[in-house]
This record gives structure tokens, sequence and C-alpha cells, in this order.
């Protein structure tokens, strides 16, 4: 069933209903070492790919570990783990930097949950007039290139004294996200049985208390699953913050590009690691909930 | 059609606020700043401007995001291709585990790692050389167009292929079987019976690619020199270093120019499939 | 729970910033050495003689640009009424000029005990802008171009020499442009004076609009220079290039070098050479924003930062800057060794006669317009 060697129809079925495979000794080792060649061919794409793949993830760990390197050496001079203590002592950088960025990843979280779960549960559940504008209105930060929206947030936010705050960089992060919130929150809400809040209103709890008690902990999946995905768009944001937040506000993507373009990458490298760690946690974790034929759905 | 809930506006104020603060008002007056010349009157003298300037640059954009969104297409096509119709299980197990692993890191991570690895003496280089593939003479230094290329494809293929294959995955198999049965190698399967049923979400894929593309600031500002380099980095430029904001939103509006383009491509196609259904 | 939870750790961490009695912010210009020079040396050496004062530094990005972000913030708050965030702020020359002549900075030098120290034309004159009272030098740089002696058997010696080995040894010259990094604009601002023309005017002025025209044929040359040249991402670009034997010549600021080199970033057979007709250096200004809470302590921190001592220890051993104040006034303070290893590539009267200053303010925003219009598009 392996490869593509196409079978002469007629006269091997013929033969196999007399009973005896005619197939030729030569035709046999043919076919043997073509898909040995396939088999081979494609674990050479394999490793073709996932050189391509982790070629540059593993990079970034030989940077991490390489304290004196210049040309013509192919690897580090001298290996180390100098640059860790470096950007792990507590007065440095990296520490208050990531406090930093996990602080306004959580109060990013706190605002995008606060604002877009009235709005999802409105679109499910609530009549709206124009709701599919409204649907599309929340799309629309993803539609236009982001830079010169920053730029002039930065600019406004310079005026009402915004700018090197981390509410003006928590706000935001949170309208970048507002698009996955919203939208993953009215999803999540308007797969909730109707029925079971109806049957808790029957009882006499009034629609606040069946909010409360009903429908949010059943749609409570879908928001934490759309909490998680505004936490990490937070923490690997750069563009916003580098307008927004600079030079006060520093966080761990801020302090990567200082690095980098300081010429400093085993900093830079550490950083990164850094970096990766939640997105690979939230990647392992979340293979359980993105289903495909959910994302295929995407769009339409 | 009942009576528009008035709670439910209430509970959606917030939400379209911050939209329209944060999003719509600076849109606004980023259009308004690109227009406006210093007396007050409309004018593209910002544009003329930024065309002088940075006419190479926008060209180099354009044919960055365009050569980058294509390949993207092509990889995953590629891929999510393999993983519809290969026969081979293992191969589709292997290729399913690996693809996914640029997709969570974030664009200043892929850029940093692209920095060092594209080098002239970068990794890559240095194993082509270890392994005898190239003489050390012949190295050369990705770190121009094609280090942008690189990264933006390494890190939007895995999400355009995340969608295809999932819509793949949900297309009925019977045509794809009827195909082979009738005798069409998998290739011709793939072009002519899956690509068809699965282009509303390839060309999903490709638009927020292309958006996505225009938006980043660090892979350019890290990965390539300054000159050439894309518009985001002259719009960066043009902000901290003369806090010209008339000629970065005249450069704004451009690559607005440029996104608008291909959703209209997009709204275009899906205008024609709903006639036709 | 969990917002409570996230409440109270909110909460601990915003106490813990308000615990110290007073906070001097300083805000630098310039590459990550800036920053550290404050938070690993200066910062630590005001707080133990002035204890319960806690130094925060904040960098804003190398190059003009981290000046402007810098003006822009003392602007925006100028017009707010507010006190600035920034207690002291340390510029480049251009934003130098330009806060002075709005008044975003103030007046300081006569009533500080070091002001006196320093004699040289650059404490009071800042690319043609006058400048004083309003700042003191915190040292003085200088670019020059860095070569790999294994490679470049015999560096060139005149910019006119240097294009033409460009030419015969192609993409092995790199230079960052003139965005993310001054040593770029250096370069450019020293092509231009040597081959635009009337050096000694773009130096001192006057400011005539239309000498722009005469630059046009420079202007070509480095157009075609550039086909020749690879250009890096920025200071630290050329310097990493060169690391790495991806350029083999490259303009530098003389303490990066000196400084990666020492970190083992920079092989150690890396040489210096200043070409002529002359190549910009710039010092960078310590200075007090016009309004903030802190004037007395900014003073302190600027007296301190500018004492001979700090100036030997910190300034030249250290950091392999040349001394923000005059020469004479850190002998005794530094060992001749330390002294010889500055000038180790460029001796003094190399440095006298090839190091210049920067074309003046209107000439100097002239050069960068034409080179984005004519070379870069």
């Amino acid at each position: 069933m392996s490869g593509k060697s196409p079978s002469p129809p007629m006269s091997a079925a013929l033969d196999l209903q007399r009973g005896r495979s005619t197939v030729p000794p030569a035709s046999v080792a043919n076919a043997r070492v073509w898909a040995l060649g396939s088999t081979a061919l494609k674990i050479a794409g394999l490793a073709i790919f996932a050189f391509l793949l982790f070629g540059p993830l593993a990079n970034l760990v030989l940077w991490s570990v390489a304290e004196r390197w210049y040309t013509p050496f192919k690897l580090p001079v001298s290996y180390g783990l100098r640059y860790w203590e470096v950007v792990f002592r507590p007065t440095g950088d990296a520490m208050s930097s990531l406090a930093t960025s996990v602080i306004i990843a959580c109060l990013t979280v706190v605002v995008a949950l606060a604002v877009s779960i009235p709005a999802g549960y409105a679109l499910a559940r609530l009549k709206l007039p124009w709701r599919t504008a409204l649907m599309i209105l929340f799309l629309l930060p993803q539609a236009f290139p982001s830079v010169a929206i920053y730029i002039n947030v930065a600019r406004v936010f310079y005026s009402i004294g915004l700018t090197g705050t981390i509410t003006g960089v928590v706000l935001v992060h949170a309208a970048h996200g507002l698009v996955y919130s919203v939208w993953i929150a009215a999803a999540a809400f308007a797969a909730v049985d109707r029925d079971l809040e109806l049957a808790a209103r029957n009882i006499g709890a009034s629609p606040l208390r069946a909010f409360f008690t009903v429908t949010l902990p059943l749609a409570a999946p879908g928001i934490m699953a759309s909490a998680i995905f505004v936490f990490l768009e937070s923490l690997d944001e750069f563009t916003g913050t580098f307008f927004v937040g600079v030079p006060q506000v520093t966080t761990l993507p801020l302090l990567l590009y200082n690095a980098s373009m300081g010429g400093n990458y085993q900093i830079a490298s550490i950083t990164a690691l850094i970096l990766l760690v939640p997105s690979v946690l939230f990647m392992i974790v979340i293979e359980r909930f993105l289903k495909a034929d959910v994302l295929s759905k995407v769009g339409q | 059609m009942a009576k528009p809930s008035f709670l439910g506006l209430l509970l959606i104020a917030p939400a379209l606020i911050m939209i329209g603060a944060l999003f719509l008002y600076p849109l606004g007056f980023s259009l308004a700043a690109a227009f406006t010349e210093p007396g007050g009157g409309l004018s593209l003298t910002h544009f003329q401007k930024a065309y002088e300037l940075y006419s190479t640059d926008i060209l180099f954009t354009l044919f960055i995001v365009v050569v980058s969104t294509l390949l993207t297409g092509l990889f995953s096509i590629v891929i999510a291709g393999i993983l519809t119709l290969s026969e081979t299980p293992w191969l589709i197990a292997a290729l399913r585990n690996l693809y996914r692993w640029p997709l969570f890191i974030p664009f200043i991570v892929a850029a940093q790692c692209m920095r060092t690895f594209l080098a002239k003496n970068g990794l890559m280089n240095n194993s082509f050389v270890a392994l005898g593939l190239m003489e050390p003479i012949q190295t050369t230094s990705f770190l121009d167009w094609r280090g942008i290329i690189i990264t933006f494809v390494w890190k939007q293929v895995p999400f355009v292929t995340l969608m295809l294959a999932g819509a793949m995955a949900s297309i009925d198999r019977a045509t794809i079987e009827a195909g082979r049965n009738l005798g069409a190698s998998r290739l011709r399967v793939l072009v002519e019976l899956v690509l068809p049923q699965v282009a509303q979400t390839l060309l999903v894929g490709l638009v927020l690619s292309f958006v996505t593309m225009l938006s980043v600031l660090s892979v350019p500002m890290m990965v390539a020199g300054s000159q050439p380099t894309m518009l985001t980095v002259d719009m960066a430029f043009r902000i901290n270093s003369y806090g010209d904001y008339a000629t970065a939103n005249a450069l704004g509006v451009i690559s607005y120019f440029m996104a608008g383009t291909v959703a209209w491509i997009y709204l275009r196609h899906n205008v024609k499939r709903e006639v036709q259904a | 729970m969990r917002n409570s939870l996230m409440a109270a750790g909110l909460a601990a961490f915003l106490m813990t910033n308000a615990a110290s009695a007073q906070t001097l912010n300083v805000a630098t210009a310039g590459d990550q050495n800036m920053v550290d020079y404050i938070k690993d040396y200066l910062g630590p050496m005001f707080e133990k003689s002035h204890p319960g004062v806690k130094v925060v530094a904040v960098g804003t990005g190398p190059g003009d640009g981290g000046s402007q972000k810098i003006f822009e913030k003392l602007d925006a708050q100028k017009k707010a009424g507010a006190n600035s965030d920034f207690d002291v702020v340390v510029i480049h020359q251009k934003a130098a000029g330009t806060m002075a002549q709005d008044g975003l900075i103030q007046k300081y030098r006569d009533a500080l005990p070091t002001g006196a120290l320093v004699t040289r034309d650059t404490a009071t004159n800042a690319l043609g802008t006058d400048v004083t009272g309003y700042v003191m030098p915190m040292f003085h740089s200088q670019t020059a171009i860095a070569y790999n002696p294994d490679l470049v058997k015999n560096p060139p010696g005149t910019y006119a020499e240097l294009r033409d080995w460009a030419k015969q040894n192609p993409k092995q010259f790199g230079y960052n442009g003139i965005k993310g990094g001054m040593s770029g604009v250096a370069f450019v601002t020293g092509w231009v004076s040597a081959f635009g023309g009337d050096a000694a005017k773009l130096e001192k002025g006057p400011y005539d609009a239309a000498t722009k025209a005469t630059w046009d044929k420079a202007m070509a040359d480095l157009k075609a220079f550039n086909q020749n040249v690879v250009i890096t991402p920025g200071n630290a670009g050329t310097l990493d290039m060169l690391n790495r034997g991806e350029i083999a010549m490259g303009p530098v600021w003389v303490d990066m070098f000196y400084t990666w080199k020492a970190d083992g970033k920079l092989p150690p057979n890396m040489r210096l050479k200043l070409v002529s007709p002359g190549m910009p250096g710039q010092p960078m200004y310590y200075a007090i924003p016009a309004k903030t809470a802190q004037n007395k302590l900014a003073a302190d921190f600027i007296a301190l930062a500018t004492s001979p001592d700090v100036q030997a220890e910190g300034i030249v051993k250290r950091f392999n800057w040349y001394p923000g104040i005059d020469a004479k006034n850190l002998q005794g303070k530094l060992d001749q060794a330390a002294w010889n290893q500055l000038f180790a590539d460029i001796p003094p009267d190399a440095l006298a006669a090839n190091g210049k200053p920067f074309p003046i303010g209107p000439y100097f925003n002239d050069i960068l317009e034409t080179y984005e219009k004519k070379v870069a598009n």
C-alpha cells in the first residue's frame, strides 16, 4: 500500500483467481527497492524539515551558554553560565522586566475579560441591532497594520500623560486582545444550553443569579481559553509597548530587543528562552482543545 | 424582528468604547494627519515626502509581503496535503507533531533566533560547512530580504497549515477516495479536488498572514540592515528620531492601502461564492 | 479568589517600590553601555554616599532617536505644567541644543563645584547652539574605522582610499546607514566633509540653505559606494559583524570597541584607524530638566559624575571613554598604563588632527535628509 507502483489490473486479478501468484521475483525486488528508496526520501525530508524548524531554536540554546565567542571559531570559545547569573540576579533587568510583563499580562486579562464577558453575553443572547456589523467591528484591529495605530495611540497618550505607564500599556494590550476575547466569549455563551438558564429562572432565580450560577460556569472553559490566549498575546507583545511603554515600562520582549540590538546575544537568547516557556506550555496544553474542525470554521 | 435589547447595548458598550477610543479614533487620526497639511487644508504633501524618502522601501515591503504570503501558501498546501493524503502513518504522525512548533513563538523571539542562525557565520551556514555541503568561502549572510522572508514564512506556515489541515480533514473523504479510485495521482487529487474545497480557509489564512506581516516591527529591525527596509521600521524611525508624525502617518496609510487591496480580493471572492451558492 | 490574590500581589509589588524615601530618575540616551554605567557603577556609588536615595536608570535607545524620546517627554510634561519624570538626563548634542532653546533644561553649571573643570569648546557649544551653563560633558567619544589586520594588511588612511578599497573588496566594509546608531551617521557626515567641499563651514557655520545642492556629487558617490558595502543594523551591529568575520572594516565608537574587546565579544587582534580628513566625535551631556522635584540631588549626582575620581576610574578606565572634563584634571588619578591604553591605536596627535566635531545643527539635519532622499532611496 505504500508508494505509487501501479498494478496491472486484469491479468493479476485473473491470476489470483486461478490461485497462483504470477508476480515475478524481480519485480518484487524492484518494489522493495522502490519502497526503501521512498522511505529514505521521506526520512531525509523529515530530517531537513526538523532542522529548519528546530535549528533556529537550537541556536538560541547555544548562545545562552556561550561566554566568549568570536571569529573565526565556529562554536563558542568558552562555555559557561555567567550570563544566566547576570540575567537572574535580583537587581538585574530581567527579573524586573519579567515581573512587569507578568503584571501587565494579568491586568490585561482582567480588563479584557471585564469588558468582553458582558459584550459576549450580549452578542450571544440578547437582541442587538447590526449584530454582524458589530462582530466585524471587533475583528477590524486584526485587519489593519497596527504600527500606524500604535503611533497615534502613543501620541494621544502623550497629551494625557499615559505614555511610559503600566496603565497605558495595559489598555493597548487589552484593545489588541479584544478580538479574541469577544469572539470566543460570544461563542462560549452561545454554546450554553438555553434550557438550563430557563430552568434556573423557572425555579425563581433572578436573571443575574442565573447568569452567575448557571451560564458563566458553563461558559467558563471557553472563557478560560480566551483568557490564556490574551495572557500570551500580552506577554509576547512588542510593537505597542515599544511606542507606548518606552522608556519607563520595560517588558521582557523590550528587554530582548534592547539586548539584541546592543549586540548582547547571550542575554537576548536567555530572555528569549524565558519567553518561550509559557508559549510552549500553552501549546502542549491547548493540543487538547484545538480541534481541527473548529479551526476550519474560522472566517465563515 | 423584536425590539432590540437596551440591556444588550449597555453590556456591549464598554467593549465598543474601548475599540472606539483605542482603535477607531487613532485610525481616523492617522488618516486625518496624513492628508492634512500644516496650514489646515487637504493635501498630498506628506505622501510626496514619504515617496521621496521611502519609495524603495514601499516597493521592498510589498515585494517581501507578497512573496512571503505566496511561499507560506505553497508550503502550507504541501504540508497539509501530506497530512491528508499520505498513506504512511508514521510520516503523518511525525509531521503533525513537528510542524506546529513555531506557532506560538512570538515574532521577536523568532527574529532573535534567525539573526544568529542566518548570519554568514551562523549555525545554518556552519552546519552546511560541517556536513561538507558548502565551502567556507561560499557562505553568505542571509540577513537581508531573504532573512525577513524566511522568518515570516517560518512563523506563518504552521498557522496557515493548522487551518488548512483542519479544513481538509473536514471535507468529505469520499471525494478523495473517488478521485483515487479513478486513478488520479495524489498530487492531482490535491490540486483539483481538495484545494477548491478548502480555498476559502486558505484565503482567510493568507489574508490574515498578509496583514500580520505588514504589522511586524521586530523582524525587519532585528534581522535585516536598515537599507532598504520595511515600512514599519521607517515609521518607527520617523517617530523616534524626528517626531515626524505626518510622514509616518502617510506611510501608515500606504500600508492600510496594501492591506485593503488584499482584503478587497478576499471580499470579492466571498461575494462571488455567496452569489454562486 | 484569583482576583484578590492578584490584588494582594500587586499591592506588595507597589509597596516595595514606594519603600525608598527618595528616588533619583536618570534617563540616558545611547547604547546599553550608557545604562550599564549608571546601573552598575555610578548609581551604587551615589547611593552609598546618599543613604536613603535610590537611583533608577532608564535607557531610551541609541542615536539621536534616544535623545528625541527624552525631548518629547520633557516637552509633553512642560506643556502639561507638570514636574518632569526624569531628574537627570544624558543626551546628545543636537537634542541638548534644542532643549536649551526651548527652555526644557535649566542652568546649573555655574553653581556646580566641578563646573570649572571643563574649558573645552564642547561645554558651551552644541553643534552651533549656545548651551553655556546648561550642560556638563559626561565624556568625549570618537569614531574611528575598526579593522581586522589579518584581513586588511594596509588599512586605508583617507576617505578616498577607503572608497577605492571598498570597490576592490566588495561587501567587506559595513556601516549602519543613518538609522540605529551614530557611528554610521558619523561616517556619513565625515564623507560629506571630505567630498562635499567646505568642511570648515559645515563645522562652524554660517548656515546657508543653498549648500545642500553642492553635495550632489558626494551623495551620488556615496550611493555608488553603498553598492559595495554591507548596511548593518546599528552601532552594535557593525561591531557584531566585525566579530563574526562578516565584514573586515567598519566605523565604530572607540569606547564601544575597547569595551567589546575586553568582554571577549571582539577578537583581540582588531585595530583602529582614524582616517583623514577627519571623523566626528561627540560629547554626551548631563542636563537637569527645567522643572524637577530633585534639583539638589540631581546637581549632586552630576557633581559626582564629573569629579576627577569618577572621571578617571569610571569614564576612562572602566568604560574607555575620553574624559568629559579637561584631561589635565585627571593627573594623579589615573595610572599611565590605563591612559596609554586609550591612545594605543590613535595617538594624541592623530586625535588632534583628525578628531572633528559634528556639523552644526542645520547642516546636520540637511545631511541626514539628503541622505534619505538621494542615497537610501
